[in-house]
């Protein structure tokens, strides 16, 4: 238990350290911009104005909102202030919404739609994998060819071919978007099976792609199992094959854990592009229209989102892998 | 006279490679153990000895397929049984393996005692498993291993502790044969100690019956065991009581590999330090005479087309060869005694090849 | 060295990916040699031209005919000018007036015509249909006894008093030599949404997002070897240093920092190289961990302390005794790297964060124009499929040369 305390003590310091630097990144880049953001954007809103004091009166505006007249340091504190209280600011291109709004009804769809989508296609992936390296022959050389084929296609591929074929083609799914247009969202039974209709071609373009990444990793790290000492061993003392494999499977299926935590964050960038697709009403969508419409305290806070979802799926990975592998708790005690 | 605990005849099993080729690791072997007696098999790396160990145990998977020949253990011949049956009835009960790699023989991810209810379970179905936990422990303590290792999972244990906790393991059943393949190899001089004595141990409290110890690690086998038998390309070259094997080899191979061990004693810098020459054959295409006659300085033209017959001299040793014990003796004397004349002329001219692991 | 080639090349799937993404290459040098000119220009005023054949219209009326008299072509022109809505509306009248239609085909086009000249009467006013509807019956079976009548296309210019000159007449059996009309345009894969030439513009945008995804590659593997051996060969206060960073920018996700990165730089300043090189300077961390770790094992082998003892230079111990060691790695690490560079720039178009625009086609940007003009949704699959095809099969033939390397390296993989 000891072992497992330090285990933890060291995740969450790594956590911690992540997040202030990930926070200080989404901080600083966008202020290293050449051009200053806050003209960029009177200019913008300014548009068709004639009336220099006019224009003058809202870049002031956006420059106090925005804090940019005070030195970098105190901008930082305020930033970083006005986060604790869940304050993002003021969206421009839904003025005055707030940011933190907009980004809170997004996010239940984005975490609703990857979460379970990843999940699936990790555990169908690994099952393929694992079949294809027991049964070997001729399964095994159509599956892998066909994993790596679908591993390859970028998720907003798999998402508009999915698309085209059941929603344009043979129209039996909708088009995109969460629910369907005319509704307005409640618990009714109606609201919620359009729902669920909606949720059947991203759900099953983000399982697609990384079924087969997985399922390619899965077989090659079965295959290093199936020929461990262990394997052998066993055998000889008796142990019937089906529980061989049960050890097998365990052991190989362990890393894949650390395997999905290392590309989480890829696969959560693909399925963000996938969204825009389907229209889905979810972060990717979001951040497509606040990038579209030069949203940019929208843009900031999207991506501040995201990381911090991606930072804490992989901890809890992490945490959950140093329960399940006793390996961990090994290295643990000889460091 | 004591009662045979196992005895092997004419067995025959081969490899299929990748390329379909047939390798015929292990060619009409035969041995015979008793009860209480332990038999040491010895030879260089690839000759077959490894091979040997898998194959007596009855339970072949690809790429190792049996050909022909009996295993006969106790009295019951296991080499006609289904494989399910092998498994269930004679792994682990009546014939039981140490695998060269310990380090790795254990699932790295399953507690000890889990795995031991396994290989119980495996064999009885109907087991209890609190019976078989305390069962383990009893076991554990006989043989003088710490109870805590029980409930580790086997990456948290040391190298010698792993090498101890699979040889417990591989003998929880009581097996009347166990073959130990290299058990020592791997481990520092400490753990090896331990590691003997408990093998030892084991005979001596009836866990085992019968012993086959192999390693190609030839002082060892003299302090271990009784018999020694030494492999070449897949069949056995010779076979004596250790002190014999050691003392006075017979077969031209036996000789060379006992000739270049290097034994820490006075004057070992000094004295003639031999190699065999050349490599062993390939055993894809055996040699149609005597497997050996390549390498065999003593060779007449004669080995090297007709096949060598086993001989039988002196209480029961045995040697597969050309010439008989009394020419094979008399160049030998005369070898050593032109060895004395000028002992620091080196014969030997590869590096020494035996002292080599696998 | 030679005989690893060989080994390399023997792996039946790095060959496989090998000659697909030669494939790919070698249409990115040839294609433009046989259809010069810039990938960029609109040549069609419409969007979305469907893929075919295109004959000028012009030349093709001016180009010297010759007569052919073909039984079939009054049927293939009916069937041409046949709409689905058409046919629909014949089988509705059928069905209104009860005729008998067990077993038509609406594809058939002889069997629904034969049908209707012998059951359309205009005069019969089946119950509750609109005169409009009705009309439009009439329209249509005007329209297909026309096409079985004999008559002539006049040819008309505007005379020097502002009437109608007639220059020329077209029959229906009057047919030209494509060979010989002067104007024949072919658009394998049609038009984009601006009229560009489709297949002209993919054989450019595939090779601009190779280009990419190799700068990409290059950056990042290079960052990530030289880290990487600095980190793992020196260790200590280096190590760590160098670590910490790793270990931070592995968890944080890399296109997270792209978009930011990306979004700060502004359009204007986006240029292809450039998205080349921020997408390698966010995606080292993988290559930087691997080399690492490859390094350490290798740091105390014999002839490495043989090196260091005969007093080499860290450069030249580092690049005698430890690059040969990790090549195959770092050409690995590579090949993925060039992979994922490809992938991020498309999805970072699509965000509508790609190089700027009006230079030269990525796959990403094709992609991104594709999805603006909702050509999924409006059937020109021309537009994004093949840029799907595309991105998936270099991706695919560089993951085969991956996966084939690996087995041959990593020889517990071997099956």
């Amino acid at each position: 238990m000891k072992g497992y305390r330090k285990y933890f003590g060291k995740k969450l310091a790594w956590f911690l350290i992540t997040l202030v630097v990930a926070v200080i990144l989404n901080f600083v880049l966008p202020r290293l911009m050449p051009a200053d953001p806050v003209s960029a954007i009177t200019g913008k809103m300014a548009q068709g104005m004639t009336d220099a004091s006019a224009v003058q009166e809202i870049y002031k505006r956006y420059e106090a909102e925005f804090g940019t007249n005070k030195p970098m340091i105190e901008q930082f504190f305020i930033f970083v202030k006005n986060l604790f209280r869940g304050d993002l600011g003021t969206s421009f291109s839904q003025y005055p919404r707030k940011v933190s709004n907009i980004i809170s009804s997004a996010i239940g769809w984005t975490i609703a739609l990857q979460l379970p989508a990843i999940i699936v296609g990790w555990l169908l992936g690994n099952l393929l994998g694992a079949l294809a390296a027991y049964i070997r022959k001729g399964f095994d050389k159509v599956l892998l060819p066909i994993s790596l084929f679908l591993s390859n296609v970028p998720a907003f591929g798999m998402a508009v071919t999915l698309l085209v074929l059941f929603a344009v083609n043979w129209k039996i799914a909708p088009i995109g978007g969460g629910y369907a247009f005319d509704m307005i969202p409640n618990f009714s039974w109606r609201f919620v099976k359009s729902v669920i209709s909606h949720y059947q071609l991203p759900f099953w373009s983000i399982v697609l792609v990384s079924i087969g990444g997985q399922a390619v990793g899965m077989r090659s790290m079965s295959i290093y199992e199936l020929n461990a000492d262990y394997v052998k061993y066993a055998r000889f003392l008796g142990i019937k094959d089906r529980k061989i494999v049960g050890y097998v499977f365990r052991n190989a299926m362990l890393p894949q854990v650390t395997g999905l935590a290392l590309s989480i964050g890829t696969m959560i960038g693909g399925a963000l592009v996938a969204e825009i697709i389907f229209s889905y009403p979810g972060l990717g969508s979001t951040m497509y229209s606040a990038v579209t419409a030069a949203d940019y305290p929208l843009i900031s806070a999207t991506t501040l989102i995201i990381t911090i979802m991606v930072l804490i799926v992989t901890f809890v990975l992490d945490i959950v892998y140093g329960f399940i592998d006793p390996r961990v708790k090994a290295a643990q005690f000889d460091a | 006279m004591s009662k045979t605990m196992l005895e092997v005849k004419g067995l025959t099993t081969k490899y299929v490679t990748r390329f379909r080729e047939d390798v015929y690791a292990v060619d009409h072997v035969s041995l015979k153990i008793e009860q209480g007696k332990s038999l040491g098999i010895a030879g260089e790396s690839g000759c077959g000895k490894s091979t040997l160990a898998l194959s007596l145990m009855g339970y072949y998977f690809p790429p190792l397929h049996y050909m022909s020949g009996d295993i006969i253990i106790d009295g019951k011949n296991i080499s006609g049984m289904n494989p399910d049956d092998v498994r269930k009835n004679v792994l682990g009960t009546e014939i039981a393996y140490i695998p060269q790699a310990a380090m790795n023989a254990l699932n790295p991810t399953r507690k000890i005692h889990k795995f031991i209810e396994d290989v119980i379970l495996a064999h009885d179905p109907k087991a209890n498993k609190k019976e078989i936990y305390e069962m383990a422990k009893g076991r554990f303590q006989e043989l003088g291993l710490p109870l805590e290792a029980l409930d580790k999972h086997a990456v948290e244990l040391s190298g010698g502790m792993k090498q101890r906790v699979v040889i417990a393991i591989s003998t929880i059943l009581k097996p009347k044969v166990l073959i130990a393949d290299e058990p020592s190899s791997a481990l520092d001089v400490t753990s090896q100690k331990m590691v003997i004595k408990m093998l030892r141990d084991m005979m001596d409290k009836g866990f085992i019956q019968a012993m086959i110890f192999i390693t190609h690690e030839l002082p060892l086998l003299y302090n271990v065991t009784d018999d020694i038998m030494v492999m070449y390309a897949g069949q056995i070259v010779e076979r004596g009581s250790a002190k014999q094997m050691v003392f006075d080899p017979v077969h031209p191979y036996s000789r060379g590999l006992m000739n270049s061990i290097l034994v820490p004693e006075e004057g070992t810098r000094d004295a003639k330090l031999t190699a065999i020459p050349g490599t062993p054959p390939n055993l894809k295409r055996p040699p149609a005479g005597c497997r050996f006659a390549e390498r065999c300085r003593y060779a007449k033209p004669a080995c090297f087309y007709n096949q060598m017959p086993v001989l039988e001299f002196e209480d029961g040793r045995t040697y597969r060869c050309g010439m008989t014990v009394d020419e094979l003796r008399e160049i030998y004397r005369k070898e050593d005694a032109e060895a004395e004349q000028a002992p620091a002329a080196s014969e030997g001219d590869g590096p020494v090849r035996l002292t080599k692991g696998v | 060295m030679k005989n690893t080639l060989r080994q390399v090349f023997h792996s039946s799937k790095f060959l496989v990916g090998f000659i697909i993404f030669v494939a790919i290459l070698l249409t990115m040098f040839i294609y433009p040699l046989i259809n010069p000119g810039n990938p960029l220009e609109m040549i069609g005023v419409g969007t979305f031209a469907r893929p075919g054949t295109y004959v000028s219209l012009y030349d093709a009326a001016k180009t010297p005919t010759e007569t052919l008299r073909l039984a079939d072509a009054d049927d293939k022109r009916l069937a041409k000018q046949l709409s689905d809505e058409d046919r629909v509306a014949m089988v509705e009248w059928f069905s209104a007036t009860g005729v008998d239609i067990e077993g038509l085909d609406i594809s058939d086009t002889d069997a629904l015509l034969e049908l209707w000249r012998a059951n359309y009467d205009p005069a019969v006013k089946p119950k509750g249909m609109t005169q409009a509807k009705r009309n439009y019956y009439k329209r249509l079976d005007a329209a297909i006894k026309e096409v079985g009548a004999a008559d002539t296309l006049i040819i008309a210019d505007t005379g020097e008093g502002g009437a109608l000159e007639k220059q020329g007449a077209i029959t229906k059996t009057d047919y030209v030599n494509v060979g010989q009309v002067a104007n024949v345009k072919i658009l394998p894969l049609g038009t984009d949404n601006f009229g560009r030439d489709v297949l002209k513009e993919l054989v450019s945008a595939a090779g601009t997002s190779i280009v990419i995804g190799l700068l990409a590659g290059l950056v990042a593997t290079l960052i990530g070897l030289s880290l990487g051996l600095l980190s793992g060969y020196v260790g200590g206060i280096c190590d760590d240093i160098i670590m910490f960073i790793t270990n931070i920018f592995t968890v944080i996700p890399g296109f997270v920092l792209l978009i930011l990165i990306s979004y700060s730089i502004g359009q204007e300043q986006r240029g292809a190289a450039v998205v080349a090189l921020v997408i390698g300077l966010t995606s080292w961390t993988w290559t930087c961990r691997s080399v690492r770790s490859q390094v350490i094992s290798l740091r105390n082998r014999d002839h490495v302390n043989l090196s260091k003892l005969s007093g080499h230079s860290l450069f030249r111990i580092i690049l005698t005794d430890i690059l040969p060691y990790i090549a195959s790695y770092v050409v690995m690490a590579f090949i993925l790297q060039v992979s994922s560079g490809i992938l991020a720039e498309a999805q970072l178009s699509l965000l509508g964060l790609g190089p700027k625009t009006t230079e030269v086609p990525t796959l990403g940007l094709m992609m991104n124009w594709a999805m603006l003009y909702s050509a999924h949704t409006n059937g020109s699959w021309w537009a994004y499929f093949p840029v799907i095809l595309t991105i998936t099969l270099i991706s695919f033939s560089l993951n085969l040369m991956n996966t084939g390397l690996d087995q041959v390296f990593n020889p517990t993989l071997r099956d």
